[in-house]
């Protein structure tokens, strides 16, 4: 019993993390209809500035948020605005164009860490990071639950934002339908700019917030996009409540997976859910609550 | 079509390029060696520690005369970490550049590869690093390795176990690469030998976060040893996630590796005391020169080496005494003298010999060592040792709880 | 007439390569570089044409290559063998995977290819009884010298650009394209979209599949993280199609010899000529190459033609003949 309470906790914390990973991705997907396949690569940059600011600077990861959550929204928006923003006018064979271009951004990213800090792993040390209390005889470690707090307040204030505000609003109104939404007066060029900007900034706290339990190197960012992925699919495209969601639905089941069929098989669970959602689940876990509703 | 005669013309200019070549310098009296190492890729920064310990090397060789008089060239290249990669190296290395032998050899993916060619176009090869045990139980006698076998990392664990230890049941872990796994697997045998009950032998991907799910389950089974074949990284997360479990076996034994670099101590901090690992090579042991590498390759680059370094300084070494004692720089001349090696490095006593199956290995000791306040000592063998065996171990205490 | 001489002239420096360069180095780029034309060209068929990109080509990779070195370890034939077997596998798995994807459009479909072939990759690390996991499969090369696996390689290359050469020019290539154009309106014209696009993909499998059996049996080693990469094939696949110009016939051999051209210059400082840093630079290379690429040809070399002699050579279209 105790197993599996240990691995239901273990996979409702990572779980956290993996929200702020795919809301921002969600966000993007929902909007732009891009599958940014430099998600992970942006996560990296944040992780990067927290490491900088904490070895340089001895500025503690959670507070780098503060740092890093805005510069990587600058980033994000440059990139959508003078990378991406201009495929949408070029006549091509393919579609998937901004997806290959994000491909080619993610790999220029990723050298360029490369390229300033090495291929040496990179960590963050905090004198609370290895640090765990126990309820009876689960262990919870603490990093990973002040990431959790983070990672609540992070999204309640995302949804207050998209709920409340002129541009949260014209993010939701594009989502749904860009050409009425543009019809209704968003400047939907602007709007795509910012939720990139947003969605980066998101994945910039999961970073921060991981970087202390975990480490960092610059390939660190391929396994996070295809996680993120799989929550957004699973949790159903554009929707910032599917991807919470499927965060907390991928933590459990890779943890469940980890302790129930085995270690080597972590990975696969979540690449076997994400197919078993894409076919069967078109609308993802939200799809399933409107099809309740129907 | 224009783009049929636009690959034409550049096929064209491209061959007649190829065929004329840019061809290296070649300075009639210097001896050309290549080196295959990963300098890119996820593996670099161990492929960047071998090429600054060659380089360290090849420095003091040339400055005590070279070899017999000519200078010592090494023509360190990049293998990427792909096989395909690798093989284009080895074969670059011996048609252009005429080296008359290959040392280096990280992975064994590409390791295999650069066997192969050398094999073929029988040029010597002496591995340093890759560990799989088909590279010199293939019977590929111009491949010569200095390295002990990753199935032989581990065995001075077992004369560890049976005199102190004495357990009775183990729970293996380990990283589900090919080093991983081989080192897993020679385990278990080693243990059903000794039988020693094992509880539980798991394979994870490397690169995890959260180990607890399978460290919960080992707690619940209760073994009285877990040995972990990891990593640095994930040795360092496996031992701050015990720790965070307050995970208490009567020890916790690394198959090398992770546990054994400067990075486990600096992450794992309070969870690394105490542990203990298998090891092939530490400053400490009593070679000549071994102290002085570590201290001159501290001062040097600033930063600290490990066993892989260890292994490139003292494979430039071998190279160029058996380069040394050849009769002329022909293929057979070379590989006579590196057959005839005899001779002490800072990685150990080298000789190849044949082995069980293996055939052109060098039997290279492996010590036991343990964490003692942030230090790594030197353990097992008892007469090599540095400090005490401390055991039995009250974990909770260790780690402060 | 023109375009058969030119066509004849490429054949021939193509079969008379490695007569004329003979050093092992440049031989054993051109067969890497002739492995990629035929994978490049499968996924451009099922990409560019069929409008079906997939992330996964490695799945296909992978297969053949395990094919051919399961058939060597566990039942003691030829590896050869496994080019045809290889093949038959990958299009067995290209059936599975279309049953299960092709009912996802654009991106999903993208996205559930990348997630088979990552799911492949972890089977095959797994399941050690039938591939012995990450020790792989190492295997004795049948032959010493380079020619003949560059002249077999060759004629799989041949094989394939001229299948697909064929395909493209008769009906099914018409319904490949209309299937990319807009595949609802295809269906509705009454092309049966589901049966071409599985065509397509067969296609496609099959010589990827072979591609990988003659991957085992060239480098004598396979493991899964070599054949079932994601980054170094499934990745790479899209890269030389990219680059090359999807939907074109030549565009993926060009983009082949472009891509292993430019890894193997920067890996190797431009072949001396440049400084040692530089080589670390080759996955930039790409990353900037690929950007470079969709911004501004976004059909790729072969594609965009006219706009690179436009803006490189200076050759204004009325003076084009």
């Amino acid at each position: 019993m105790d197993v599996l309470i240990q691995t239901l906790v273990a996979g409702v914390l990572i779980g956290g993390i993996y929200c702020l990973i795919g809301i921002g991705m969600s966000l993007i997907m929902g909007v732009m209809g891009i599958i940014n396949l430099a998600h992970g690569q942006l996560m990296m940059v944040a992780m990067y500035i927290t490491f900088v600011l904490s070895s340089y600077m001895d500025i503690d990861p959670y507070l780098s948020l503060i740092v890093a959550m805005p510069a990587l929204f600058l980033l994000g928006c440059f990139l959508q605005k003078y990378l991406l923003n201009p495929l949408m006018k070029i006549d091509s064979i393919l579609p998937e164009n901004q997806v290959l271009m994000t491909v080619g951004i993610g790999m220029v990213i990723a050298e360029i860490c490369r390229f300033i800090f090495t291929s040496d792993y990179k960590t963050v040390q905090t004198s609370y990071g290895g640090e765990a209390f126990f309820i009876g005889n689960i262990s919870f470690n603490v990093p990973m639950c002040i990431a959790f707090i983070f990672a609540v307040v992070i999204t309640l204030v995302l949804f207050w934002f998209l709920a409340k505000t002129d541009i949260g609003r014209s993010i939701r109104a594009t989502a749904q339908d860009k050409e009425a939404a543009t019809l209704m007066g968003v400047n939907s060029t602007r709007i795509t700019i910012i939720t990139f900007g947003i969605g980066s900034a998101l994945v910039a706290s999961a970073g921060s917030l991981l970087i202390p339990i975990f480490y960092l190197f610059p390939d660190i960012g391929g396994p996070f996009t295809l996680k993120a992925f799989v929550i957004c699919i699973l949790g159903g495209l554009g929707s910032t409540v599917g991807a919470i969601f499927g965060g907390l639905t991928l933590g459990i089941a890779e943890s469940l997976g980890a302790t129930y069929i085995g270690m080597g098989y972590k990975e696969m669970v979540g690449f076997v859910i994400f197919i078993i959602a894409l076919v069967f689940l078109p609308g993802g876990l939200v799809g399933i609550k409107r099809l309740i509703k129907s | 079509m224009r783009a049929l005669k636009t690959l034409m013309v550049f096929l064209f200019s491209v061959t007649l390029c190829l065929t004329f070549g840019v061809s290296s310098s070649m300075a009639a009296d210097s001896v050309k060696v290549g080196i295959v190492l990963p300098l890119t890729g996820a593996q670099a920064k161990f492929g960047e520690v071998e090429k600054l310990s060659f380089d360290l090397a090849l420095e003091e060789i040339n400055a005590a005369g070279g070899i017999n008089g000519k200078k010592l060239e090494l023509l360190i290249e990049d293998d990427t970490g792909r096989p395909e990669v690798g093989r284009s190296v080895v074969e670059k290395l011996i048609t252009k550049d005429k080296v008359v032998m290959l040392g280096g050899g990280y992975s064994s993916s590409v390791t295999y590869a650069v066997a192969g060619v050398c094999q073929q176009q029988e040029i010597p090869f002496l591995v340093n690093t890759g560990s799989a045990d088909k590279i010199t139980t293939s019977g590929w006698d111009w491949i010569y390795r200095l390295n002990p076998p990753a199935s032989h990392y581990a065995d001075a664990v077992e004369s560890l176990l049976v005199s102190t230890i004495k357990p009775e049941s183990v729970a293996i872990l380990y990283e589900n690469s090919l080093f991983g796994t081989s080192g897993a697997t020679a385990f278990e045998e080693t243990c059903n030998k000794l039988g020693i009950k094992v509880l539980l032998k798991e394979g994870y991907e490397h690169g995890g976060i959260d180990y607890k799910p399978v460290l919960t389950q080992i707690k619940r089974l209760n073994p009285d040893i877990i040995y972990m074949v990891s990593y640095i990284m994930d040795a360092s997360l496996l031992m701050k996630q015990s720790r965070e479990m307050k995970l208490t076996p009567k020890m916790f034994i690394g198959g090398a590796a992770g546990f054994t670099l400067p990075e486990f101590v600096e992450n794992a901090g309070k969870a690394s005391d105490n542990v203990i690992s298998a090891t092939l090579w530490h400053q400490i042991l009593p070679f000549p020169g071994a102290m002085d590498y570590y201290k001159k390759f501290l001062s040097k680059y600033d930063r600290d080496t490990e066993y892989h370094g260890a292994e490139a300084y003292a494979a430039c070494y071998v190279i160029a005494d058996a380069l040394k004692r050849a009769k002329s720089f022909s293929n057979t001349d070379i590989k006579k003298a590196l057959s005839e090696t005899d001779m002490m490095t800072v990685f150990g006593p080298v000789k190849f010999g044949t082995w069980g199956k293996m055939i052109n290995q060098n039997k290279a000791d492996t010590y036991v060592v343990q964490w003692i306040d942030g230090e790594l000592e030197l353990i097992w063998p008892e007469k090599a040792s540095t400090k005490k065996f401390q055991y039995p171990v009250d974990w909770l205490k260790v780690w402060g709880y | 007439m023109k375009k058969n001489l030119t066509l004849t002239i490429l054949v021939i420096v193509c079969l008379i390569f490695p007569l004329v360069v003979r050093s092992d180095y440049y031989q054993h780029l051109a067969i890497i570089a002739l492995i990629w034309v035929i994978i490049g060209s499968s996924w451009n068929l099922l990409a560019g044409y069929t409008g079906q990109v997939s992330f996964g080509h490695a799945m296909f990779f992978g297969v053949g290559a395990y094919t051919a070195g399961i058939i060597a370890t566990k039942l003691g034939i030829s590896p050869w063998w496994g080019m045809m077997f290889g093949g038959i596998a990958a299009m067995l798995v290209g059936l599975f995977v279309g049953w299960v994807c092709f009912r996802l459009r654009g991106p999903y479909f993208a996205l559930a290819t990348l997630a088979g072939g990552e799911i492949f990759r972890l089977i095959a690390t797994n399941w050690e009884s039938l591939t012995d996991g990450m020790v792989g499969i190492l295997i004795i090369q049948s032959f010493r010298s380079k020619l003949p696996y560059y002249y077999i390689v060759l004629l799989l290359a041949f094989a394939c650009v001229y299948a697909i050469y064929r395909i493209m020019k008769s009906k099914w290539g018409y319904y490949f394209v209309s299937i990319r154009e807009d595949q609802d309106a295809s269906e509705s014209l009454g092309i049966n979209t589901v049966l071409y696009k599985n065509v397509s993909l067969l296609v496609s499998s099959f010589f990827t599949g072979m591609a990988g059996a003659f991957y085992m049996n060239y480098m004598a080693f396979i493991d899964p993280e070599v054949v079932f990469s994601l980054h170094y094939i499934s990745i790479m696949a899209i890269l030389v199609g990219i680059v090359g110009g999807v939907g074109t016939i030549m565009g993926p051999a060009v983009g082949a010899i472009i891509m292993v051209g430019v890894q193997e210059t920067f890996r190797s400082s431009f072949f001396g000529l440049a400084p040692s840093w530089i080589s670390q630079g080759h996955a930039m290379a790409f990353g900037l190459l690929v950007v470079f690429v969709i911004m501004f040809l976004a059909n790729g070399v072969v594609g965009d033609w006219s706009k690179i002699k436009r803006y490189v050579f200076r050759i204004k279209p009325s003076s084009v003949s």
